[in-house]
C-alpha cells in the first residue's frame, strides 16, 4: 500500500441551485450518515449542529417581485493558497488538517480540545461546537453508523465530505488490487441522497469527473471568493441576483456588474 | 497550638519536597494522560458497534409514492436508509422523510406491546396486555355486536384503500356485515371522481411529467411532496435541464413557485375560475384540439357555459390577475406541444373542490392531451388482488344492505367511495345510541389530520369501542380502547401499490422486513386474520389463509417471485377513456367566515420538511424546520408586511398575535414575508401534535384546529383550502 | 491577632473588619466558583455562547485582563531595563496586578475550552502556525515569570523573612530581577502581539483581518503598544482605588506622574498608529473584500460607529492628551479620568476585536446576531475580580507592597 504513487486529488462539489429544491434531504442524509445528534428543541439555529445547512436567500424585493433560492452549505474544504485554509492554520492543537492527498479538511475529534478558534476563523459557519452531550432516546442509538465516531461534548465538528466513504472505497480498491477509485465509488451521503440530483461530487482536477467540466459553467461561482478562501464547493445559478448573493460587493461594484 | 519554627520548617519541607517528588514521578503525567483518554471515551457517549455490513432492498411505505429503498445494516442493526438505484420511481433518490425512517423504527413513539385503555378516552393512559387477551377482547366485542344485530355499527378507517391489508380489513367488514369501510381521502379521490365524470372510467390519473413540455400548476406543490415525491423532484430537475417552463399559480410563493419559471399569485380559491378563464380564451381563439373536443359529449354545453360566464374581465377581477397575463398564459399553454395542467393543493393530501379539478382537467381535455405522451393518463386499478367472493351469512347480508354511515354512494353523494369527513358529524348529530359502536383504525390519524380536530375528537370520544392498529402513539391511538400495534414499516412484509401517486404507469412494490420486529407487535394482516378466525363460521371461512404472509404470496401469485427479487413490478395497463364535458354543475368552495369580521384568509401550506399525514415528523425533520416557522414551541404564520401594519396592529417580525377563525383561536407569531399575497395568512401544516414524543409534541399548533370542513357540493369530500381569519393583539 | 504577620511600621484595619471584607468578597468568589463548576460539569451549554459566538465574554475578558495586566511587564521594563528607578515604588503592585490578571486569564481559558482535561494538547500537539499556540506558550511562560517576580514579595512577609533561607532567596531573587523583567518584557512583546494576531490573521473575517504590514508588524505592535500604554494606566487606577479604600497615600505623586507621562506618550503614539491602521483597513482592506466600513457598523441594534468614536477619540486621543500635558497629569481628577478612559479604551478595543469580529455577518445572506452572556458567564468573569480583590487585600495586609507607605503614613 504505497500512497505516494497516488495522484493527488482535489475533491469538490458543484451544486446546481436551479435544481435545488430546498427539501433538506441532504441535511438529513448527512445527519443520518454522520451520527449527528439532535435535541428536543433545535429551533435555535445558532447551536444546532447541521454539517450541511440549507440557507434561504431572498432577493429583497417586495411582493410580487420577491424571489428566493435555497443554498446548501457544506464545509467548503477551502484550499486557501497552498492548503492554507482559514481554519487549519489557526488550530492550536493541530486537530484540523488540510490533506494534500484529497483536498479534504479533516477534524480530529479526539485531538480537539474545544477552543473554537477555527469557528471564529470560518466565514461560512461550517463548524459546529458540541455544546451538549449527544443523547439518543433509548433504543435509537441502534441506528448509529460505526464508520463515523460519535462526538463527545466540548469539541468542534464539521462536514468531512464523508471521508470514511473515501477510506472504505480506497480499502476496497486496494483489496481488489487497484490504486485508484472510480468516480461513483466515492460519493458523499448528501450527493447520493439529493432527490433533485442537484449535487455533483468528484475530483475537481480529474477531467473524467463531472465536476471538472461543471465548475467551468459560466454561471458557476463560489461563496466569498474575494476573501481568498479558495473553496472547493461551486454553485451554479442562472439567476443573476443569486450569483451576486454569493459574495460581498460594494454598491457601485454591484451596479457596474449588472450593467 | 504554637507551631515552632522547626516544626513549621519540617512540615514546609515535607510539603514542598513531596510536591516536587510527585511532580517528578510519572504519576501526574500518567494521570493527565489518562484523564484526557477518559474524555475521548466517555462512557455516556455511545460507541456504535462494528460488524458485518449488508444491504436489504425494500419499498418505503411512509407515503404512497412507492420509492425503492436500500437499507444498510451492520449485523442486525439498520443504520442507514438510501434510495434504491434502478428503481423505476426514484432511481437512487430519496426524500427527507424516507431518509429519517430509522428514527421511526427505533424511536420512542413506537407502541411496544398491545395496550388496553385505563384512563379517560384521549388521555393516553394504557396498561400492557398480552396479544391473546387483546385479540380475545376485540373478537368478543365484535361478536357481541354482531349477535345483537348491530354489525353495521362497526366501521373501519384505513389510511388507504389500496393493497392487501386495507382489502383484508374491508373483507372483514363485509363478511362481518358492515358497509362502513372508509379510507382517508386525498386529491386522488377528487381526481378519481373527475375521471369518472369526464371519461366514465374507474381510474386514477397518471401524469406523464417526464414528457410534458409546459406545466401549468394550480397550486400543486410539485417539489413540496405532491404525487410521488422523488419522481416529481427528478422531473423538476429534468425540466430545468430541458428549459421546460413551469407556471405556478398560488397565493403564496412556495418552493415550487420559487423554482418555477413564472409565479402568478392568484387570489386564494380562485384557481378553478382561472382555469375556466383560460378555457374561455382557448375556446374563443380556437386554440383547442377541435378534432378531440368538437365530437365530445357535452362540449357545446360546456362551450356555452364558459363563454357566458368566464369572460376575461370577470376572471381578472375574481383572480386578481391581469387580463393580459391570463391571455398570454392561455396562448402559451395552448401553444405547447404537450402542455400539462395539474391541481391538488400542496402535497395533495386533501381533496380539492370538484369544480376546480374538473376545470383543470378540462384544460387538459381542450389541449387534447388525455392518454397522450406528456399528458394525463387514465390509469386503471392494477387488479392484482383477486380473492374469491366471500360467502355472506344472513347477518352479513343484512348489515351490508344498511346505508353507509358517511353517505358515500348514496343519492346525495353518488361518486364518492367513502367520506371520512362526514363521519364525525354523523356521530355527533345522531340521537340516542352512537351510530358507530366500534371503530377499527389502521394507518390513519384522523384526530390530527381531519379538519376541525376538536369536533373529530369529540366524536371519537363518543364511540364506545375504538381499536387502533397504529405502530406509533399518535393522537388517534390515544383515543383507542385497545391498541393492536402493527410492526413498523421496516419490520413487515407487505405489498405497496404505488397506484394513487400520479405515476403514468403504476408500480406494485413489495415492502420487505429489513429487521426483525423490535417489540411485541403483530402484522395487522395477521391480526385481521386472527380476528376473523376468532369470529368463526362464515367470517372465518372468508379468511382461509394460515397467515398474512401466506395470503400475500397467494395473492401475488406469479408476480411473487420477481417481486421478491426486485421489490417492484411495473404494470402496463391502459383503459379507453372517451371524453365528455361536465355533466353537472359544480360550485367553487369558498372560505368560511364573514369577510367584515375576518379580514384575512388563512391558508395552510405544506412543507416537505414537515410530515403532516399519518406519520408524525421525525426528530431529524423537525431539526431542519427553519426558525421562521418554529421557534421554541411557537409557530410562525406568514403574512405580507403590507397586511401587518393595518388597523390597531403594527406587527413586526416575530410579534405574537392572536389568530382567530370561526373555528377557534390560537396564539401565533408572525413572520413577515414578501412571498405572500397581502390579505393572506399562511400557516404550516404538520405541527401542533399533542401525541408522540418530546421531539414533536407541543411544538406549534395544528392548523386543522382552526379550520373547519367545507363539504364539496359535487363530491361530498372535504374540499376546504382555507378559512377567513382575523388577527388581534395579545399580551405575551 | 494577626499583628505578627503585618509588616512593621504600617497600620492595618482590625481582623474583624478584614474578615468581613474577606467574607463579602469571598461570597462573590464562591458564586463564581459555583458557576465555574457548572460549566465544567455540565458543559458550555451553561453559557449563551453559540456557533456564531464561539468567542464571547470570556475571550474578551481574557484579552482585556492581559492588556490591563500589561502594567507589570512594561513597568518592569522601564524600571529594570530602561532604569527608571523611581518606579521601584510601584513595581511591586504592578507585578501583583499582573500576576492576578495573568492567573485569571489562565483560569478563564481553562473554563472556556470545551475539553479542559485536554487543554495540555495545545503544548503537546502544538501547531506553530497558530496564534493561540504562541499565546499559550508565552502566556504560560510569562505567568511563570510573574510568579517568580511575585514570590520574593511573599517571602518578604515579616514571619517568612525570619527564615534565613527565605530571606536569602528573596534577596538573591531581587538581585537578578532584571533578568526576569527582561524575560517578561520579551515574552510579553510576543504574546501581546500574538493576541493581536488572533483576529488579525482571520482572512475569513474581513472585520478583523489586516493585510501586509498591517498584520505584521502593525497589528502585533498595536496590541503590545496598547497593553504597554494602558496596562500602567490600569496599575495607576488600581493604586488610586487602593489608596481610596485604605484611606491613605501609598505611592508618591512623582512616581505616578512619571508612569502617567510615559503611558501618555505611549497612548498618543498608539492612537496615531491605530488611526493609521483603521484608515488603511477602512479604505483599502475592507473594500477589497466588498465591504464599506459602515457595513460593519450598521443594520444591527448595537454595533454602531459610536464604537469607533469611543475607542479612538474618547478613550484614545483624549486620555493621551491629558497624560502628555503636565497640567493634565498633575490634576488629580484629570489623571483619574485619563487612566479610567485608557482602561476602558483598551477593553473596548479587545471587545471589538473579539465580539464584533464574531458578530459581523460575512456571508451576504447571513444576519447579525446579538449576544448577551448568561449568568454563569458573568459569574465566572467576576470570579477573577473577586479573587484579585482578595489577593490584593491579603498582599496589602501582610506584604510590604508599597515601599513608600511607611514614609507617607508614619505611625505615631
Amino acid at each position: 500500500m504505497n500512497k505516494q504513487h497516488n495522484k493527488a486529488k482535489k475533491f469538490g462539489m458543484v451544486i446546481d441551485l436551479d435544481k435545488c429544491t430546498g427539501c433538506g434531504a441532504c441535511m438529513v442524509a448527512c445527519m443520518a450518515e454522520n451520527n449527528v445528534p439532535f435535541k428536543a428543541d433545535e429551533t435555535n439555529k445558532l447551536d444546532s449542529i447541521t454539517w450541511l445547512r440549507v440557507y434561504k436567500l431572498t432577493n429583497g424585493k417586495s411582493f410580487p417581485n420577491a424571489d428566493f433560492c435555497y443554498l446548501p452549505r457544506p464545509c467548503m474544504h477551502c484550499e486557501g493558497s497552498h492548503g492554507h485554509s482559514p481554519c487549519v492554520s489557526v488550530c492550536p492543537a493541530t486537530a484540523t488538517d488540510y490533506s494534500h492527498e484529497t483536498g479534504i479538511v479533516s477534524q480530529i475529534y479526539t485531538r480537539c480540545f474545544g477552543c473554537r478558534y477555527c469557528m471564529a476563523a470560518c466565514p461560512y459557519h461550517a463548524r459546529y461546537f458540541n455544546w451538549w452531550d449527544p443523547v439518543w432516546p433509548e433504543g435509537m442509538e441502534k441506528y448509529l453508523n460505526p464508520n463515523v465516531s460519535v462526538r463527545m461534548r466540548g469539541i468542534v465538528e464539521k462536514c468531512s465530505f464523508c471521508y470514511h466513504r473515501y477510506q472504505l472505497a480506497m480499502e476496497k480498491a486496494y483489496y481488489e488490487g487497484r490504486r485508484e477509485i472510480e468516480e461513483q465509488e466515492y460519493q458523499t451521503a448528501c450527493t447520493q441522497a439529493c432527490p433533485a440530483g442537484a449535487i455533483v461530487f468528484g475530483d475537481l482536477d480529474n477531467p473524467e469527473h463531472a465536476v471538472h467540466e461543471l465548475k467551468k459553467n459560466p454561471n458557476a461561482f463560489r461563496l466569498l471568493e474575494r476573501l481568498g478562501t479558495n473553496p472547493k464547493v461551486y454553485y451554479i445559478s442562472s439567476r443573476e441576483w443569486v450569483r451576486q448573493a454569493g459574495d460581498n460587493y460594494l454598491r457601485q461594484e454591484g451596479k457596474s456588474e449588472k450593467n | 497550638m504554637k507551631v515552632s519554627r522547626r516544626t513549621f520548617l519540617s512540615i514546609g519541607s515535607f510539603i514542598v519536597g513531596g510536591a516536587a517528588g510527585t511532580a517528578l514521578s510519572p504519576l501526574p503525567w500518567k494521570l493527565t494522560d489518562d484523564l484526557s483518554i477518559w474524555t475521548q471515551n466517555w462512557p455516556w457517549t455511545p460507541m456504535p458497534e462494528r460488524g458485518e455490513v449488508s444491504y436489504v432492498n425494500s419499498v418505503c411505505t411512509l407515503c404512497p409514492g412507492g420509492c425503492g429503498i436500500s437499507v444498510r445494516k451492520v449485523n442486525d442493526r439498520a443504520v442507514k436508509i438510501e434510495g434504491m438505484k434502478g428503481h423505476p420511481v426514484n432511481d437512487g433518490g430519496i426524500c427527507i422523510l424516507g431518509l429519517s425512517g430509522l428514527q421511526l423504527l427505533y424511536g420512542p413513539t413506537r407502541i411496544k406491546t398491545p395496550l388496553k385503555r385505563v384512563g379517560e378516552k384521549g388521555q393516553g393512559k394504557f396498561k400492557k396486555i398480552s396479544w391473546d387477551e387483546a385479540l380475545k377482547e376485540v373478537a368478543e366485542k365484535l361478536g357481541t355486536l354482531r349477535s345483537e344485530g348491530k354489525s353495521h355499527t362497526v366501521a373501519c378507517v384505513s389510511g388507504s384503500a389500496c393493497g392487501t391489508v386495507p382489502q383484508l380489513l374491508k373483507r372483514l367488514l363485509t363478511v362481518y356485515g358492515s358497509p362502513n369501510f372508509m379510507s382517508v381521502p386525498t386529491m386522488q379521490d377528487a381526481y378519481a371522481v373527475t375521471l369518472k365524470l369526464m371519461h366514465g372510467v374507474d381510474a386514477c390519473p397518471g401524469f406523464d411529467v417526464e414528457n410534458a413540455d409546459f406545466i401549468l400548476s394550480f397550486g400543486s406543490g410539485i417539489i413540496e411532496g405532491w404525487g410521488s415525491t422523488v419522481r416529481m423532484f427528478k422531473a423538476n430537475s429534468a425540466w430545468q435541464d430541458k428549459k421546460i417552463k413551469v407556471v405556478q399559480i398560488e397565493s403564496r410563493m412556495s418552493n415550487t413557485a420559487a423554482k418555477a419559471a413564472k409565479w402568478i399569485p392568484a387570489r386564494p380559491g380562485s384557481e378553478g375560475v382561472l382555469a375556466l378563464g383560460i378555457a374561455y380564451m382557448m375556446l374563443r381563439d380556437g386554440l383547442y384540439k377541435k378534432e378531440v373536443c368538437d365530437s365530445a359529449a357535452g362540449f357545446e354545453d360546456f362551450r356555452k357555459t364558459v363563454s357566458e360566464n368566464y369572460a376575461p374581465e370577470n376572471i381578472a377581477a375574481a383572480t386578481g390577475i391581469e387580463k393580459e397575463t391570463i391571455e398570454s398564459l392561455a396562448k402559451e399553454f395552448a401553444g405547447a406541444a404537450s402542455p400539462l395542467a395539474i391541481c391538488g393543493r400542496g402535497q395533495g393530501h386533501t381533496p380539492g373542490s370538484q369544480y376546480e379539478f374538473m376545470a383543470v382537467h378540462a384544460l387538459n381535455a381542450l389541449a387534447g392531451n388525455i392518454n397522450k405522451a406528456g399528458g394525463v393518463f387514465t390509469v386503471p386499478d392494477p387488479k392484482y388482488i383477486a380473492w374469491a367472493e366471500p360467502e355472506l351469512d344472513e347477518t352479513a347480508q343484512k348489515g351490508m344492505s344498511s346505508p353507509r354511515i358517511d353517505g358515500a354512494g348514496s343519492e346525495t353523494y353518488p361518486h364518492a367511495k367513502s367520506l371520512l369527513n362526514r363521519l364525525p358529524p354523523a356521530i355527533l348529530s345522531a340521537q340516542g345510541e352512537c351510530p358507530v359502536q366500534a371503530l377499527l383504525i389502521s394507518e390513519a390519524n384522523p384526530c390530527y389530520t381531519l379538519s376541525d380536530t376538536q369536533t373529530v375528537k369529540k366524536a371519537f370520544a363518543k364511540i364506545p369501542f375504538v381499536v387502533s392498529f397504529s405502530s406509533y402513539m399518535d393522537e388517534t391511538a390515544q383515543y383507542a380502547d385497545i391498541i393492536l400495534p402493527n410492526h413498523a414499516y421496516l419490520e413487515r412484509l407487505e405489498d405497496a401499490p404505488a397506484y394513487a401517486a400520479g405515476l403514468s404507469k403504476p408500480v406494485i412494490g413489495l415492502s420487505k422486513p429489513v429487521v426483525t420486529p423490535q417489540f411485541d407487535t403483530k402484522h395487522t394482516g395477521d391480526a385481521v386474520i386472527a380476528l376473523a378466525k376468532a369470529l368463526g363460521d362464515k367470517v372465518a371461512a372468508a379468511f382461509p389463509w394460515e397467515s398474512y404472509a401466506a395470503c400475500l404470496e397467494e395473492t401475488l401469485g406469479d408476480k411473487w417471485k420477481s417481486l421478491n427479487e426486485k421489490c417492484f413490478a411495473v404494470v402496463e395497463e391502459s383503459i379507453e377513456a372517451p371524453l365528455q364535458f361536465f355533466k353537472q354543475e359544480c360550485k367553487p368552495v369558498f372560505a368560511e367566515g364573514d369577510e367584515k369580521q375576518y379580514p384575512f384568509v388563512l391558508m395552510p401550506y405544506d412543507s416537505i420538511r414537515l410530515a403532516n399525514g399519518f406519520i408524525g415528523n421525525t426528530p431529524f425533520l423537525t431539526k431542519t424546520v427553519p426558525d421562521t416557522v418554529l421557534r421554541k414551541n411557537d409557530i410562525f404564520v406568514e403574512i405580507n408586511p403590507k397586511s401587518a401594519g393595518g388597523d390597531s396592529l403594527s406587527l413586526r417580525e416575530g410579534s405574537a398575535v392572536m389568530l382567530t377563525t370561526p373555528k377557534g383561536s390560537a396564539k401565533v407569531r408572525v413572520h413577515l414575508s414578501e412571498e405572500i399575497m397581502p390579505g393572506v395568512i399562511a400557516i404550516p401544516r404538520g405541527l401542533g401534535h399533542t401525541a408522540y414524543d418530546k421531539y414533536l409534541a407541543g411544538k406549534g399548533i395544528n392548523c386543522n384546529e382552526l379550520i373547519g370542513p367545507a363539504e364539496d357540493s359535487g363530491s361530498g369530500f372535504d374540499a376546504v383550502w382555507g378559512i377567513r381569519a382575523k388577527l388581534s393583539s395579545v399580551s405575551i | 491577632m494577626d499583628s505578627a504577620l503585618i509588616p512593621e511600621g504600617v497600620k492595618r484595619c482590625s481582623v474583624g473588619k478584614f474578615l468581613i471584607f474577606l467574607g463579602v468578597v469571598g461570597a462573590v468568589l464562591l458564586w463564581g466558583v459555583f458557576a465555574m463548576l457548572l460549566c465544567w460539569i455540565k458543559g458550555l451549554n451553561q453559557t449563551n455562547m453559540n456557533d456564531y459566538y464561539g468567542f464571547a465574554l470570556w475571550i474578551w475578558a481574557d484579552l482585556a485582563v492581559i492588556a490591563l495586566g500589561g502594567g507589570a511587564f512594561f513597568t518592569g521594563f522601564l524600571r529594570y531595563i530602561i532604569g527608571k528607578d523611581e518606579l521601584k515604588n510601584i513595581i511591586n503592585y504592578a507585578v501583583l496586578i499582573g500576576f492576578i490578571c495573568y492567573s485569571s486569564a489562565l483560569l478563564i481559558l481553562a473554563i472556556d475550552i470545551g475539553q479542559p482535561l485536554r487543554g495540555w494538547f495545545i503544548f503537546w500537539h502544538a501547531n506553530v502556525h497558530s496564534m493561540l499556540t504562541e499565546v499559550a506558550f508565552c502566556l504560560s511562560c510569562y505567568f511563570g515569570v510573574l510568579t517568580i517576580e511575585y514570590l520574593p514579595l511573599i517571602l518578604e512577609n515579616r514571619q517568612l523573612e525570619k527564615v534565613p533561607f527565605f530571606h536569602h532567596l528573596s534577596h538573591n531573587m531581587h538581585e537578578i530581577m532584571a533578568v526576569f523583567a527582561a524575560t517578561g518584557a520579551f515574552l510579553s512583546f510576543f504574546h501581546q502581539g500574538s493576541l493581536g494576531g488572533v483576529s488579525g490573521v482571520l482572512f475569513g473575517r474581513p472585520f478583523g483581518y489586516r493585510e501586509g504590514i498591517f498584520i505584521w508588524p502593525w497589528t502585533f505592535f498595536l496590541f503590545t503598544w496598547s497593553a504597554a500604554a494602558c496596562g500602567p494606566c490600569f496599575t495607576i487606577l488600581i493604586t488610586k482605588i487602593t489608596e481610596k479604600v485604605t484611606r491613605k497615600k501609598l505611592v508618591k505623586d512623582n512616581v505616578i506622574e512619571l508612569l502617567a507621562k510615559i503611558s501618555g506618550w505611549m497612548l498618543a503614539t498608539y492612537t496615531i498608529a491605530k488611526i493609521l491602521d483603521t484608515w488603511y483597513w477602512a479604505s483599502v482592506t475592507a473594500p477589497s473584500k466588498g465591504f464599506w466600513v459602515l457595513d460593519f457598523y450598521s443594520n444591527n441594534p448595537f454595533y454602531g460607529p459610536w464604537i469607533l468614536v469611543l475607542e479612538i477619540i474618547i478613550c484614545g486621543v483624549l486620555p493621551a492628551l491629558i497624560l502628555i500635558t503636565e497640567s493634565g497629569r498633575k490634576s488629580k481628577p484629570a489623571l483619574l479620568l485619563a487612566v479610567i478612559l485608557a482602561a476602558i479604551g483598551v477593553s473596548v478595543n479587545r471587545w471589538v476585536m473579539v465580539l464584533q469580529v464574531m458578530a459581523v455577518p460575512v456571508m451576504p445572506f447571513d444576519s447579525w446576531y446579538m449576544y448577551f452572556p448568561s449568568w454563569q458567564e458573568i459569574a465566572t468573569t467576576i470570579l477573577p475580580v473577586a479573587y484579585g480583590v482578595i489577593l490584593i487585600g491579603l498582599s496589602h495586609r501582610y506584604l510590604p507592597i508599597f515601599p513608600q507607605e511607611k514614609e507617607l503614613n508614619p505611625v505615631d
